[in-house]
């Protein structure tokens, strides 16, 4: 008998019995066409709608993608000014705060003893208009108050016309990460009360004190994108310098990093400053100015605790030739991880240093006058309420339960509120101290608009009609503001049309030059409207007064110093109710679903702490509990750790994972003026419990044990192992490509580490979430994941490597499979056939890459998250191998898409999901076979940078990687 | 070689929620396919047509018949017509109408002689993936896998 008749045979008497693998019986059996049809649906067609991201206050340009009337994807917008086509992991997972299974339906209210009861809208609105009426009644009309994110646009604009008409103008804007340090900075160098933007595209010289510029710090896509023009292939090599505690996904991809504790970055500034003022770079400045900055430089001095040792003034003389050897440079001061530590005094004297660079108004342009409100401020709100001077509070898209140093007090303070009214996608800690809460429309369902710098408006359309009975925060103002007659206009008037409304005024100020109609469909289909931005002049302020430093604290032996920072998925906690994001790792430490506390080499010997035992981390403020990882790259006496994570009340995926790290910081907000919170500085001791845990991490070693893995051009070559003999006579006979040959370029340069590329693949390939147990037993199924190397010695601190399936010529997993699942396409690309799979796993023992994942179960995803999956891509089932196919949907579409335009697919016409989102453009794909290709074209002319992973096991990959540039060193200060 | 058209013996045609007939639409008016199944042109899906397509010619043509009596009180209430499914290919086969449809293929070929059926019958041919293989190799089409598996 001949296999395939075997094969056969089984086949037909198994069928009877089992389901084919990969084949659902769980399918609709009827067919439901529609009654009218909508003019924009094929069924079978993606549309694409341009919108908004309003995950983070960054403003970027998105495009749903929509088939059959559901949203299945977003992508940045390449036509739009701040992200240029790229998207962060936070953007990317927006689609899964639109179908969370925790989405708020109906509104609630609390009966008398505390419990939710579902109500009508009728009777909702009945109780919120006669409650505000009550409050105006009785003449306490301008103490109510509204809190919201730190948000801008038209909304805005609503929510204060809303509230003057009741009489009042009691406004609160809560961002955790408000970057006080900077405002307050700002406001003492220039006299200007904001936060300034930072454009890197034409700084050659990028020098950060502490800012994640590439992860999480004020608009990190937009930073990435401009800051990776000079990176890799750019022109112009930029040199980028980052002196912070923690090495983060920014400092491991600058050129220099310098191990720096918080409350050395003051003198570090200053010393720059200083070597600044004595050298050419200053001449630039008239002799009067230049006296000045000298002589605030002087009395900064005499502030600025003084650093023994020469490894700060070398660290600083290296930054201040940098910084003057540069035409065009940028200083950025990252106070949310170093504020609490002297980190107004850094912004502040960043910000002179880059006066006297002649970066002001070229490199750093105050160009928005968007802000939140100060953390004192907030504390202000909380003290009033306890008073009892607050009649009624509403709260939108604002939690500062959860993310306030002592949420805990503003929730019992709320509770002095009698009127507290929350409107939102879904509960949170704040909404639940609520006693009405309104349902309302998640950014992809609803109208709305964003202005991050002032001449850049995003319009948001909706993409989707709203799945359940929400609406949109604007109609429910409009309607109450008519309701109590606050002169809103007509009972037929929607938020569409004010917003329309408000948008005839952007028309008028434009010079767009066409009418009203044209400019806003225009503004539909572009994404916005925006035009040359234009910034404000600023000098420097008369009279100047200086920031105050804080006294360092007394330390006792098992005291460290703690840091907090936003984590680069959940940011400052928002993100947590997104599966995508807990399964995406920490670029740094690698690790899923919770919150790990990073500690130094030298501490974890001294305190005998080894990775993954629970720490109990107290302060004066409160105590956690939480794994510890060590890690390289931290600075001694530090303890860094992310907030996001220890939700109580934030929906099913949020709540219980991690620990919420916020109640370890001192609630009064810090003595350096800037009246933020002090993220950094607060001692807290560490002891270990005794108990251990298993971490959920992605990868077993940063150590490349001389395989040379991840490459770096320009660093003496590093001991190597005994040259491996090279497979040279293959096998199999070669393989010829006629057609497309499709190939990679992975660019180490520009890779950031953001993990963007990571989330993307995820949504366009119907990739499930395991969670963290199956991650522990190394079953992730990520097809792309971001490997961290560290360097052994004098290369980069770390670098990052996208490792996803090579496509490889000679691919080790096509030869072992027994049924021909695994096989080569005539295109060069390694395929998968799910169907035909049947689970030894045989390929994946054999790939030298490890980028096969095996389902061992049916991953079913919870309803209505489902409704995400990508069509045309198989839901893989249990028992089959599955990797990354080079999205060979967008492929085959491409393809259809030539042949029905009768002409070839051309460069360009296939952007994988990873590369797409890329924000720096660290991905190139296309087809080797096309000389005029952009993968042919950096092959030929960045050779010398070109190497394969593993080269020399033969497997002839397709992806081929440019090594990082490198030509710094490290130093701890 | 076993034949093809013997593999699986056609099951009569369910009772579908209106008694449309093809063999009155298609074969006795002639209406073309791609009348009412207009996605084949543009689209993966052939998609089914809509109520209004339906009513665009109902509201003249045969408007008092008992069938379209009813179709019209679906159309007016907005209701849901649940066609029950007849063509079908398993989730792991990604089939696009456009580029077979591009070539000038008769949909007859692979959903057999539905001008014929007055109640539809599942086209057999779907059931196997030699038939589509077959096709491929006679017409030079692709059969690589990731043509219709991925």
């Amino acid at each position: 008998m001949r296999r395939r008749d075997f094969l056969k045979i089984v086949g037909a008497t198994g069928a009877a019995a089992t389901a084919l693998p990969g084949c659902s019986s769980r399918k609709p059996q009827s067919l439901i066409p529609y009654v009218i049809p909508h003019e924009e649906i094929i069924p079978g067609r993606s549309v694409w709608y341009s919108s908004v991201c309003r995950e983070c206050p960054a403003g970027c340009g998105i495009r749903a993608r929509v088939r059959e009337g559901r949203v299945t994807k977003v992508e940045g917008n390449p036509e739009h000014p701040i992200n240029m086509g790229g998207l962060c992991a936070r953007g990317q997972a927006s689609v899964q705060g639109l179908y969370s299974p925790d989405r708020l339906q109906t509104p609630l209210r609390k009966n008398s003893s505390g419990q939710w009861i579902a109500t009508s809208w009728d009777e909702a609105l009945g109780i919120m208009v006669a409650g505000l009426s009550g409050v105006r009644d009785a003449g306490a009309a301008p103490h109510i108050t509204w809190l919201s994110n730190g948000g801008s646009g038209s909304l805005n604009v609503l929510i204060d016309e809303w509230l003057s008409g009741l009489g009042s103008n009691r406004r609160f804007r809560y961002e955790p990460f408000d970057n006080a340090s900077l405002r307050m900075a700002s406001m003492l160098a220039f006299g200007r009360d904001e936060i300034p933007s930072f454009i890197l595209g034409s700084a050659t010289v990028v020098v950060s004190f502490g800012a994640d510029f590439l992860e999480t710090w004020l608009s990190p896509v937009h930073q990435a994108v401009e800051w990776s023009t000079h990176r890799g292939t750019g022109d112009r090599r930029s040199i980028t310098i980052v002196a912070g505690p923690r090495l983060s996904a920014t400092a491991a991809s600058a050129d220099r990093f310098f191990v720096a504790k918080p409350e050395d970055l003051p003198c570090l500034a200053l010393t720059v400053l200083e070597m600044l003022l004595q050298s050419k770079k200053s001449s630039g400045l008239a002799t009067a100015e230049r006296a000045r900055v000298e002589s605030i430089a002087r009395k900064c001095r005499s502030q600025v605790p003084a650093r023994e040792g020469t490894a700060l003034a070398d660290s600083a003389r290296e930054i201040c030739i940098a910084l003057a050897g540069a035409t065009h440079s940028i200083v950025m001061p990252g106070d949310s991880t170093c504020d609490g530590a002297g980190g107004t005094m850094t912004a502040f004297l960043s910000l002179l240093i880059n006066y006297v660079c002649g970066n002001v108004g070229s490199t750093l342009l105050y160009q928005s006058a968007r802000r939140s409100s100060r953390y004192d401020e907030m504390l202000d709100l909380q003290q009033r309420m306890n008073a009892g001077e607050v009649p009624a509070l509403l709260i939108n898209d604002a939690n500062p339960v959860y993310a306030m140093p002592d949420g805990i007090a503003f929730a019992k303070a709320m509770r002095h509120v009698p009127i507290v009214i929350g409107f939102g996608t879904c509960t949170d800690e704040t909404l639940e101290e609520a006693s009405l809460v309104f349902p309302t429309h998640s950014p992809l369902e609803a109208w709305g608009d964003v202005e991050p710098f002032d001449g850049v408006h995003g319009l948001q359309q909706p993409a989707i009609m709203p799945l359940y009975g929400t609406r949109h925060l604007g109609d429910i103002l409009l309607e109450t503001g008519r309701r109590m007659n606050l002169g809103f206009g007509s009972p037929q008037d929607t938020y569409h049309e004010y917003l329309k409304d408000r948008w005839t005024e952007i028309h008028a100020k434009s010079q767009a030059g066409m009418p009203f109609d044209q400019f806003w469909s225009q503004a539909l289909w572009k994404g916005g409207s925006w035009e040359r931005l234009t910034a404000a002049h600023v000098s420097l302020k008369e009279g100047l007064e200086l920031p105050a430093v804080p006294a360092e604290a007394e330390k006792g032996s098992s005291a460290l110093s703690l840091m907090v920072y936003p984590h680069v998925g959940m940011y400052d906690g928002r993100g947590a109710n997104k599966p995508w994001l807990h399964e995406l790792p920490d670029p740094i430490t690698r690790l899923v679903w919770g919150t790990v506390a990073e500690i130094s080499t030298e501490d974890a010997v001294r305190l005998g702490i080894a990775n993954g035992d629970i720490l109990k981390v107290s302060s004066q403020f409160g105590s956690v509990e939480v794994p510890a990882q060590v890690t390289r790259g931290i600075h001694a006496g530090i303890i860094a750790l992310p907030l996001g994570g220890g939700h109580t009340n934030y929906g099913r995926t949020a709540t219980g994972v991690g620990v919420n790290v916020s109640r370890l910081l001192n609630s009064t907000p810090s003595s350096e003026m800037s009246g933020g919170v002090s993220w950094s500085g607060t001692q807290v001791d560490v002891s270990v419990t005794g108990r251990k845990t298993q971490l959920a991490s992605l990868q077993g070693s940063v150590l490349q044990y001389g395989r040379e893995i991840f490459q770096t051009k320009g660093q003496p070559d590093p001991a190597r192992l005994p040259e491996v003999e090279r497979e040279t006579a293959p096998l199999y006979a070669g393989q010829e490509y006629k057609g497309h040959r499709w190939g990679m370029v992975i660019d180490l340069d520009r890779c950031t580490g953001c993990g963007a590329c990571v989330t993307a693949c995820y949504a366009e390939n119907n990739i499930p979430v395991v969670g963290r147990d199956e991650v522990r037993r190394g079953r992730s199924m990520t097809w792309i994941r971001i490997d961290r190397y560290e360097g052994d010695g004098d290369g980069p601190a770390s670098g990052f490597l996208p490792m996803l399936c090579q496509q490889c010529g000679n691919a080790p997993c096509e030869t072992v499979c027994p049924v021909y699942a695994a096989y080569h396409t005539e295109e060069g690309l390694n395929g998968q056939v799910y169907n035909r799979c049947i689970g030894t796993r045989y390929c994946a023992n054999n790939c030298p890459y490890k980028v096969r994942r095996f389902n061992w179960f049916d991953h079913t995803v919870e309803e209505p998250l489902n409704w995400q999956l990508n069509p045309d891509v198989t839901v893989r089932t249990k028992g089959v191998m599955e990797k990354c196919t080079f999205c060979v949907q967008r492929i085959v579409e491409a393809r259809h898409r030539a042949k029905a335009a009768q002409q070839p697919v051309s460069d360009g016409d296939v952007l994988t999901a990873c590369q797409q989102t890329c924000p720096s453009k660290a991905i190139v794909f296309g087809d080797l076979n096309d000389p005029k290709s952009e993968v042919v074209r950096l092959r030929r002319t960045e050779g010398s940078r070109a190497y394969r992973v593993l080269e020399e096991v033969n497997t002839d990959p397709a992806i081929v990687y440019m090594k990082r540039k490198w030509n710094g060193k490290n130093r701890k200060t | 070689m076993r034949g093809r058209d013997t593999f699986r013996a056609p099951p009569p045609g369910p009772r579908q929620p209106l008694a449309f007939s093809h063999r009155i639409h298609a074969g006795q008016n002639q209406i073309a396919c791609q009348y009412c199944h207009a996605g084949v042109r543009s689209s993966t899906a052939a998609g089914i047509p809509s109520l209004q397509r339906c009513i665009g010619c109902h509201t003249l043509v045969a408007a008092t018949k008992p069938e379209i009596v009813r179709l019209r009180a679906f159309y007016d209430t907005k209701s849901q017509v649940r066609w029950i499914r007849l063509n079908d290919i398993p989730d792991f086969v990604h089939f696009n109408h456009r580029p077979h449809v591009a070539r000038g293929f008769a949909c007859q070929k692979c959903h057999g002689m539905v001008q014929t059926m007055d109640e539809l019958q599942p086209p057999f041919r779907l059931a196997s993936m030699s038939w589509c293989v077959e096709c491929h190799r006679e017409n030079g089409g692709s059969v690589d896998c990731y043509t219709c598996h991925r």
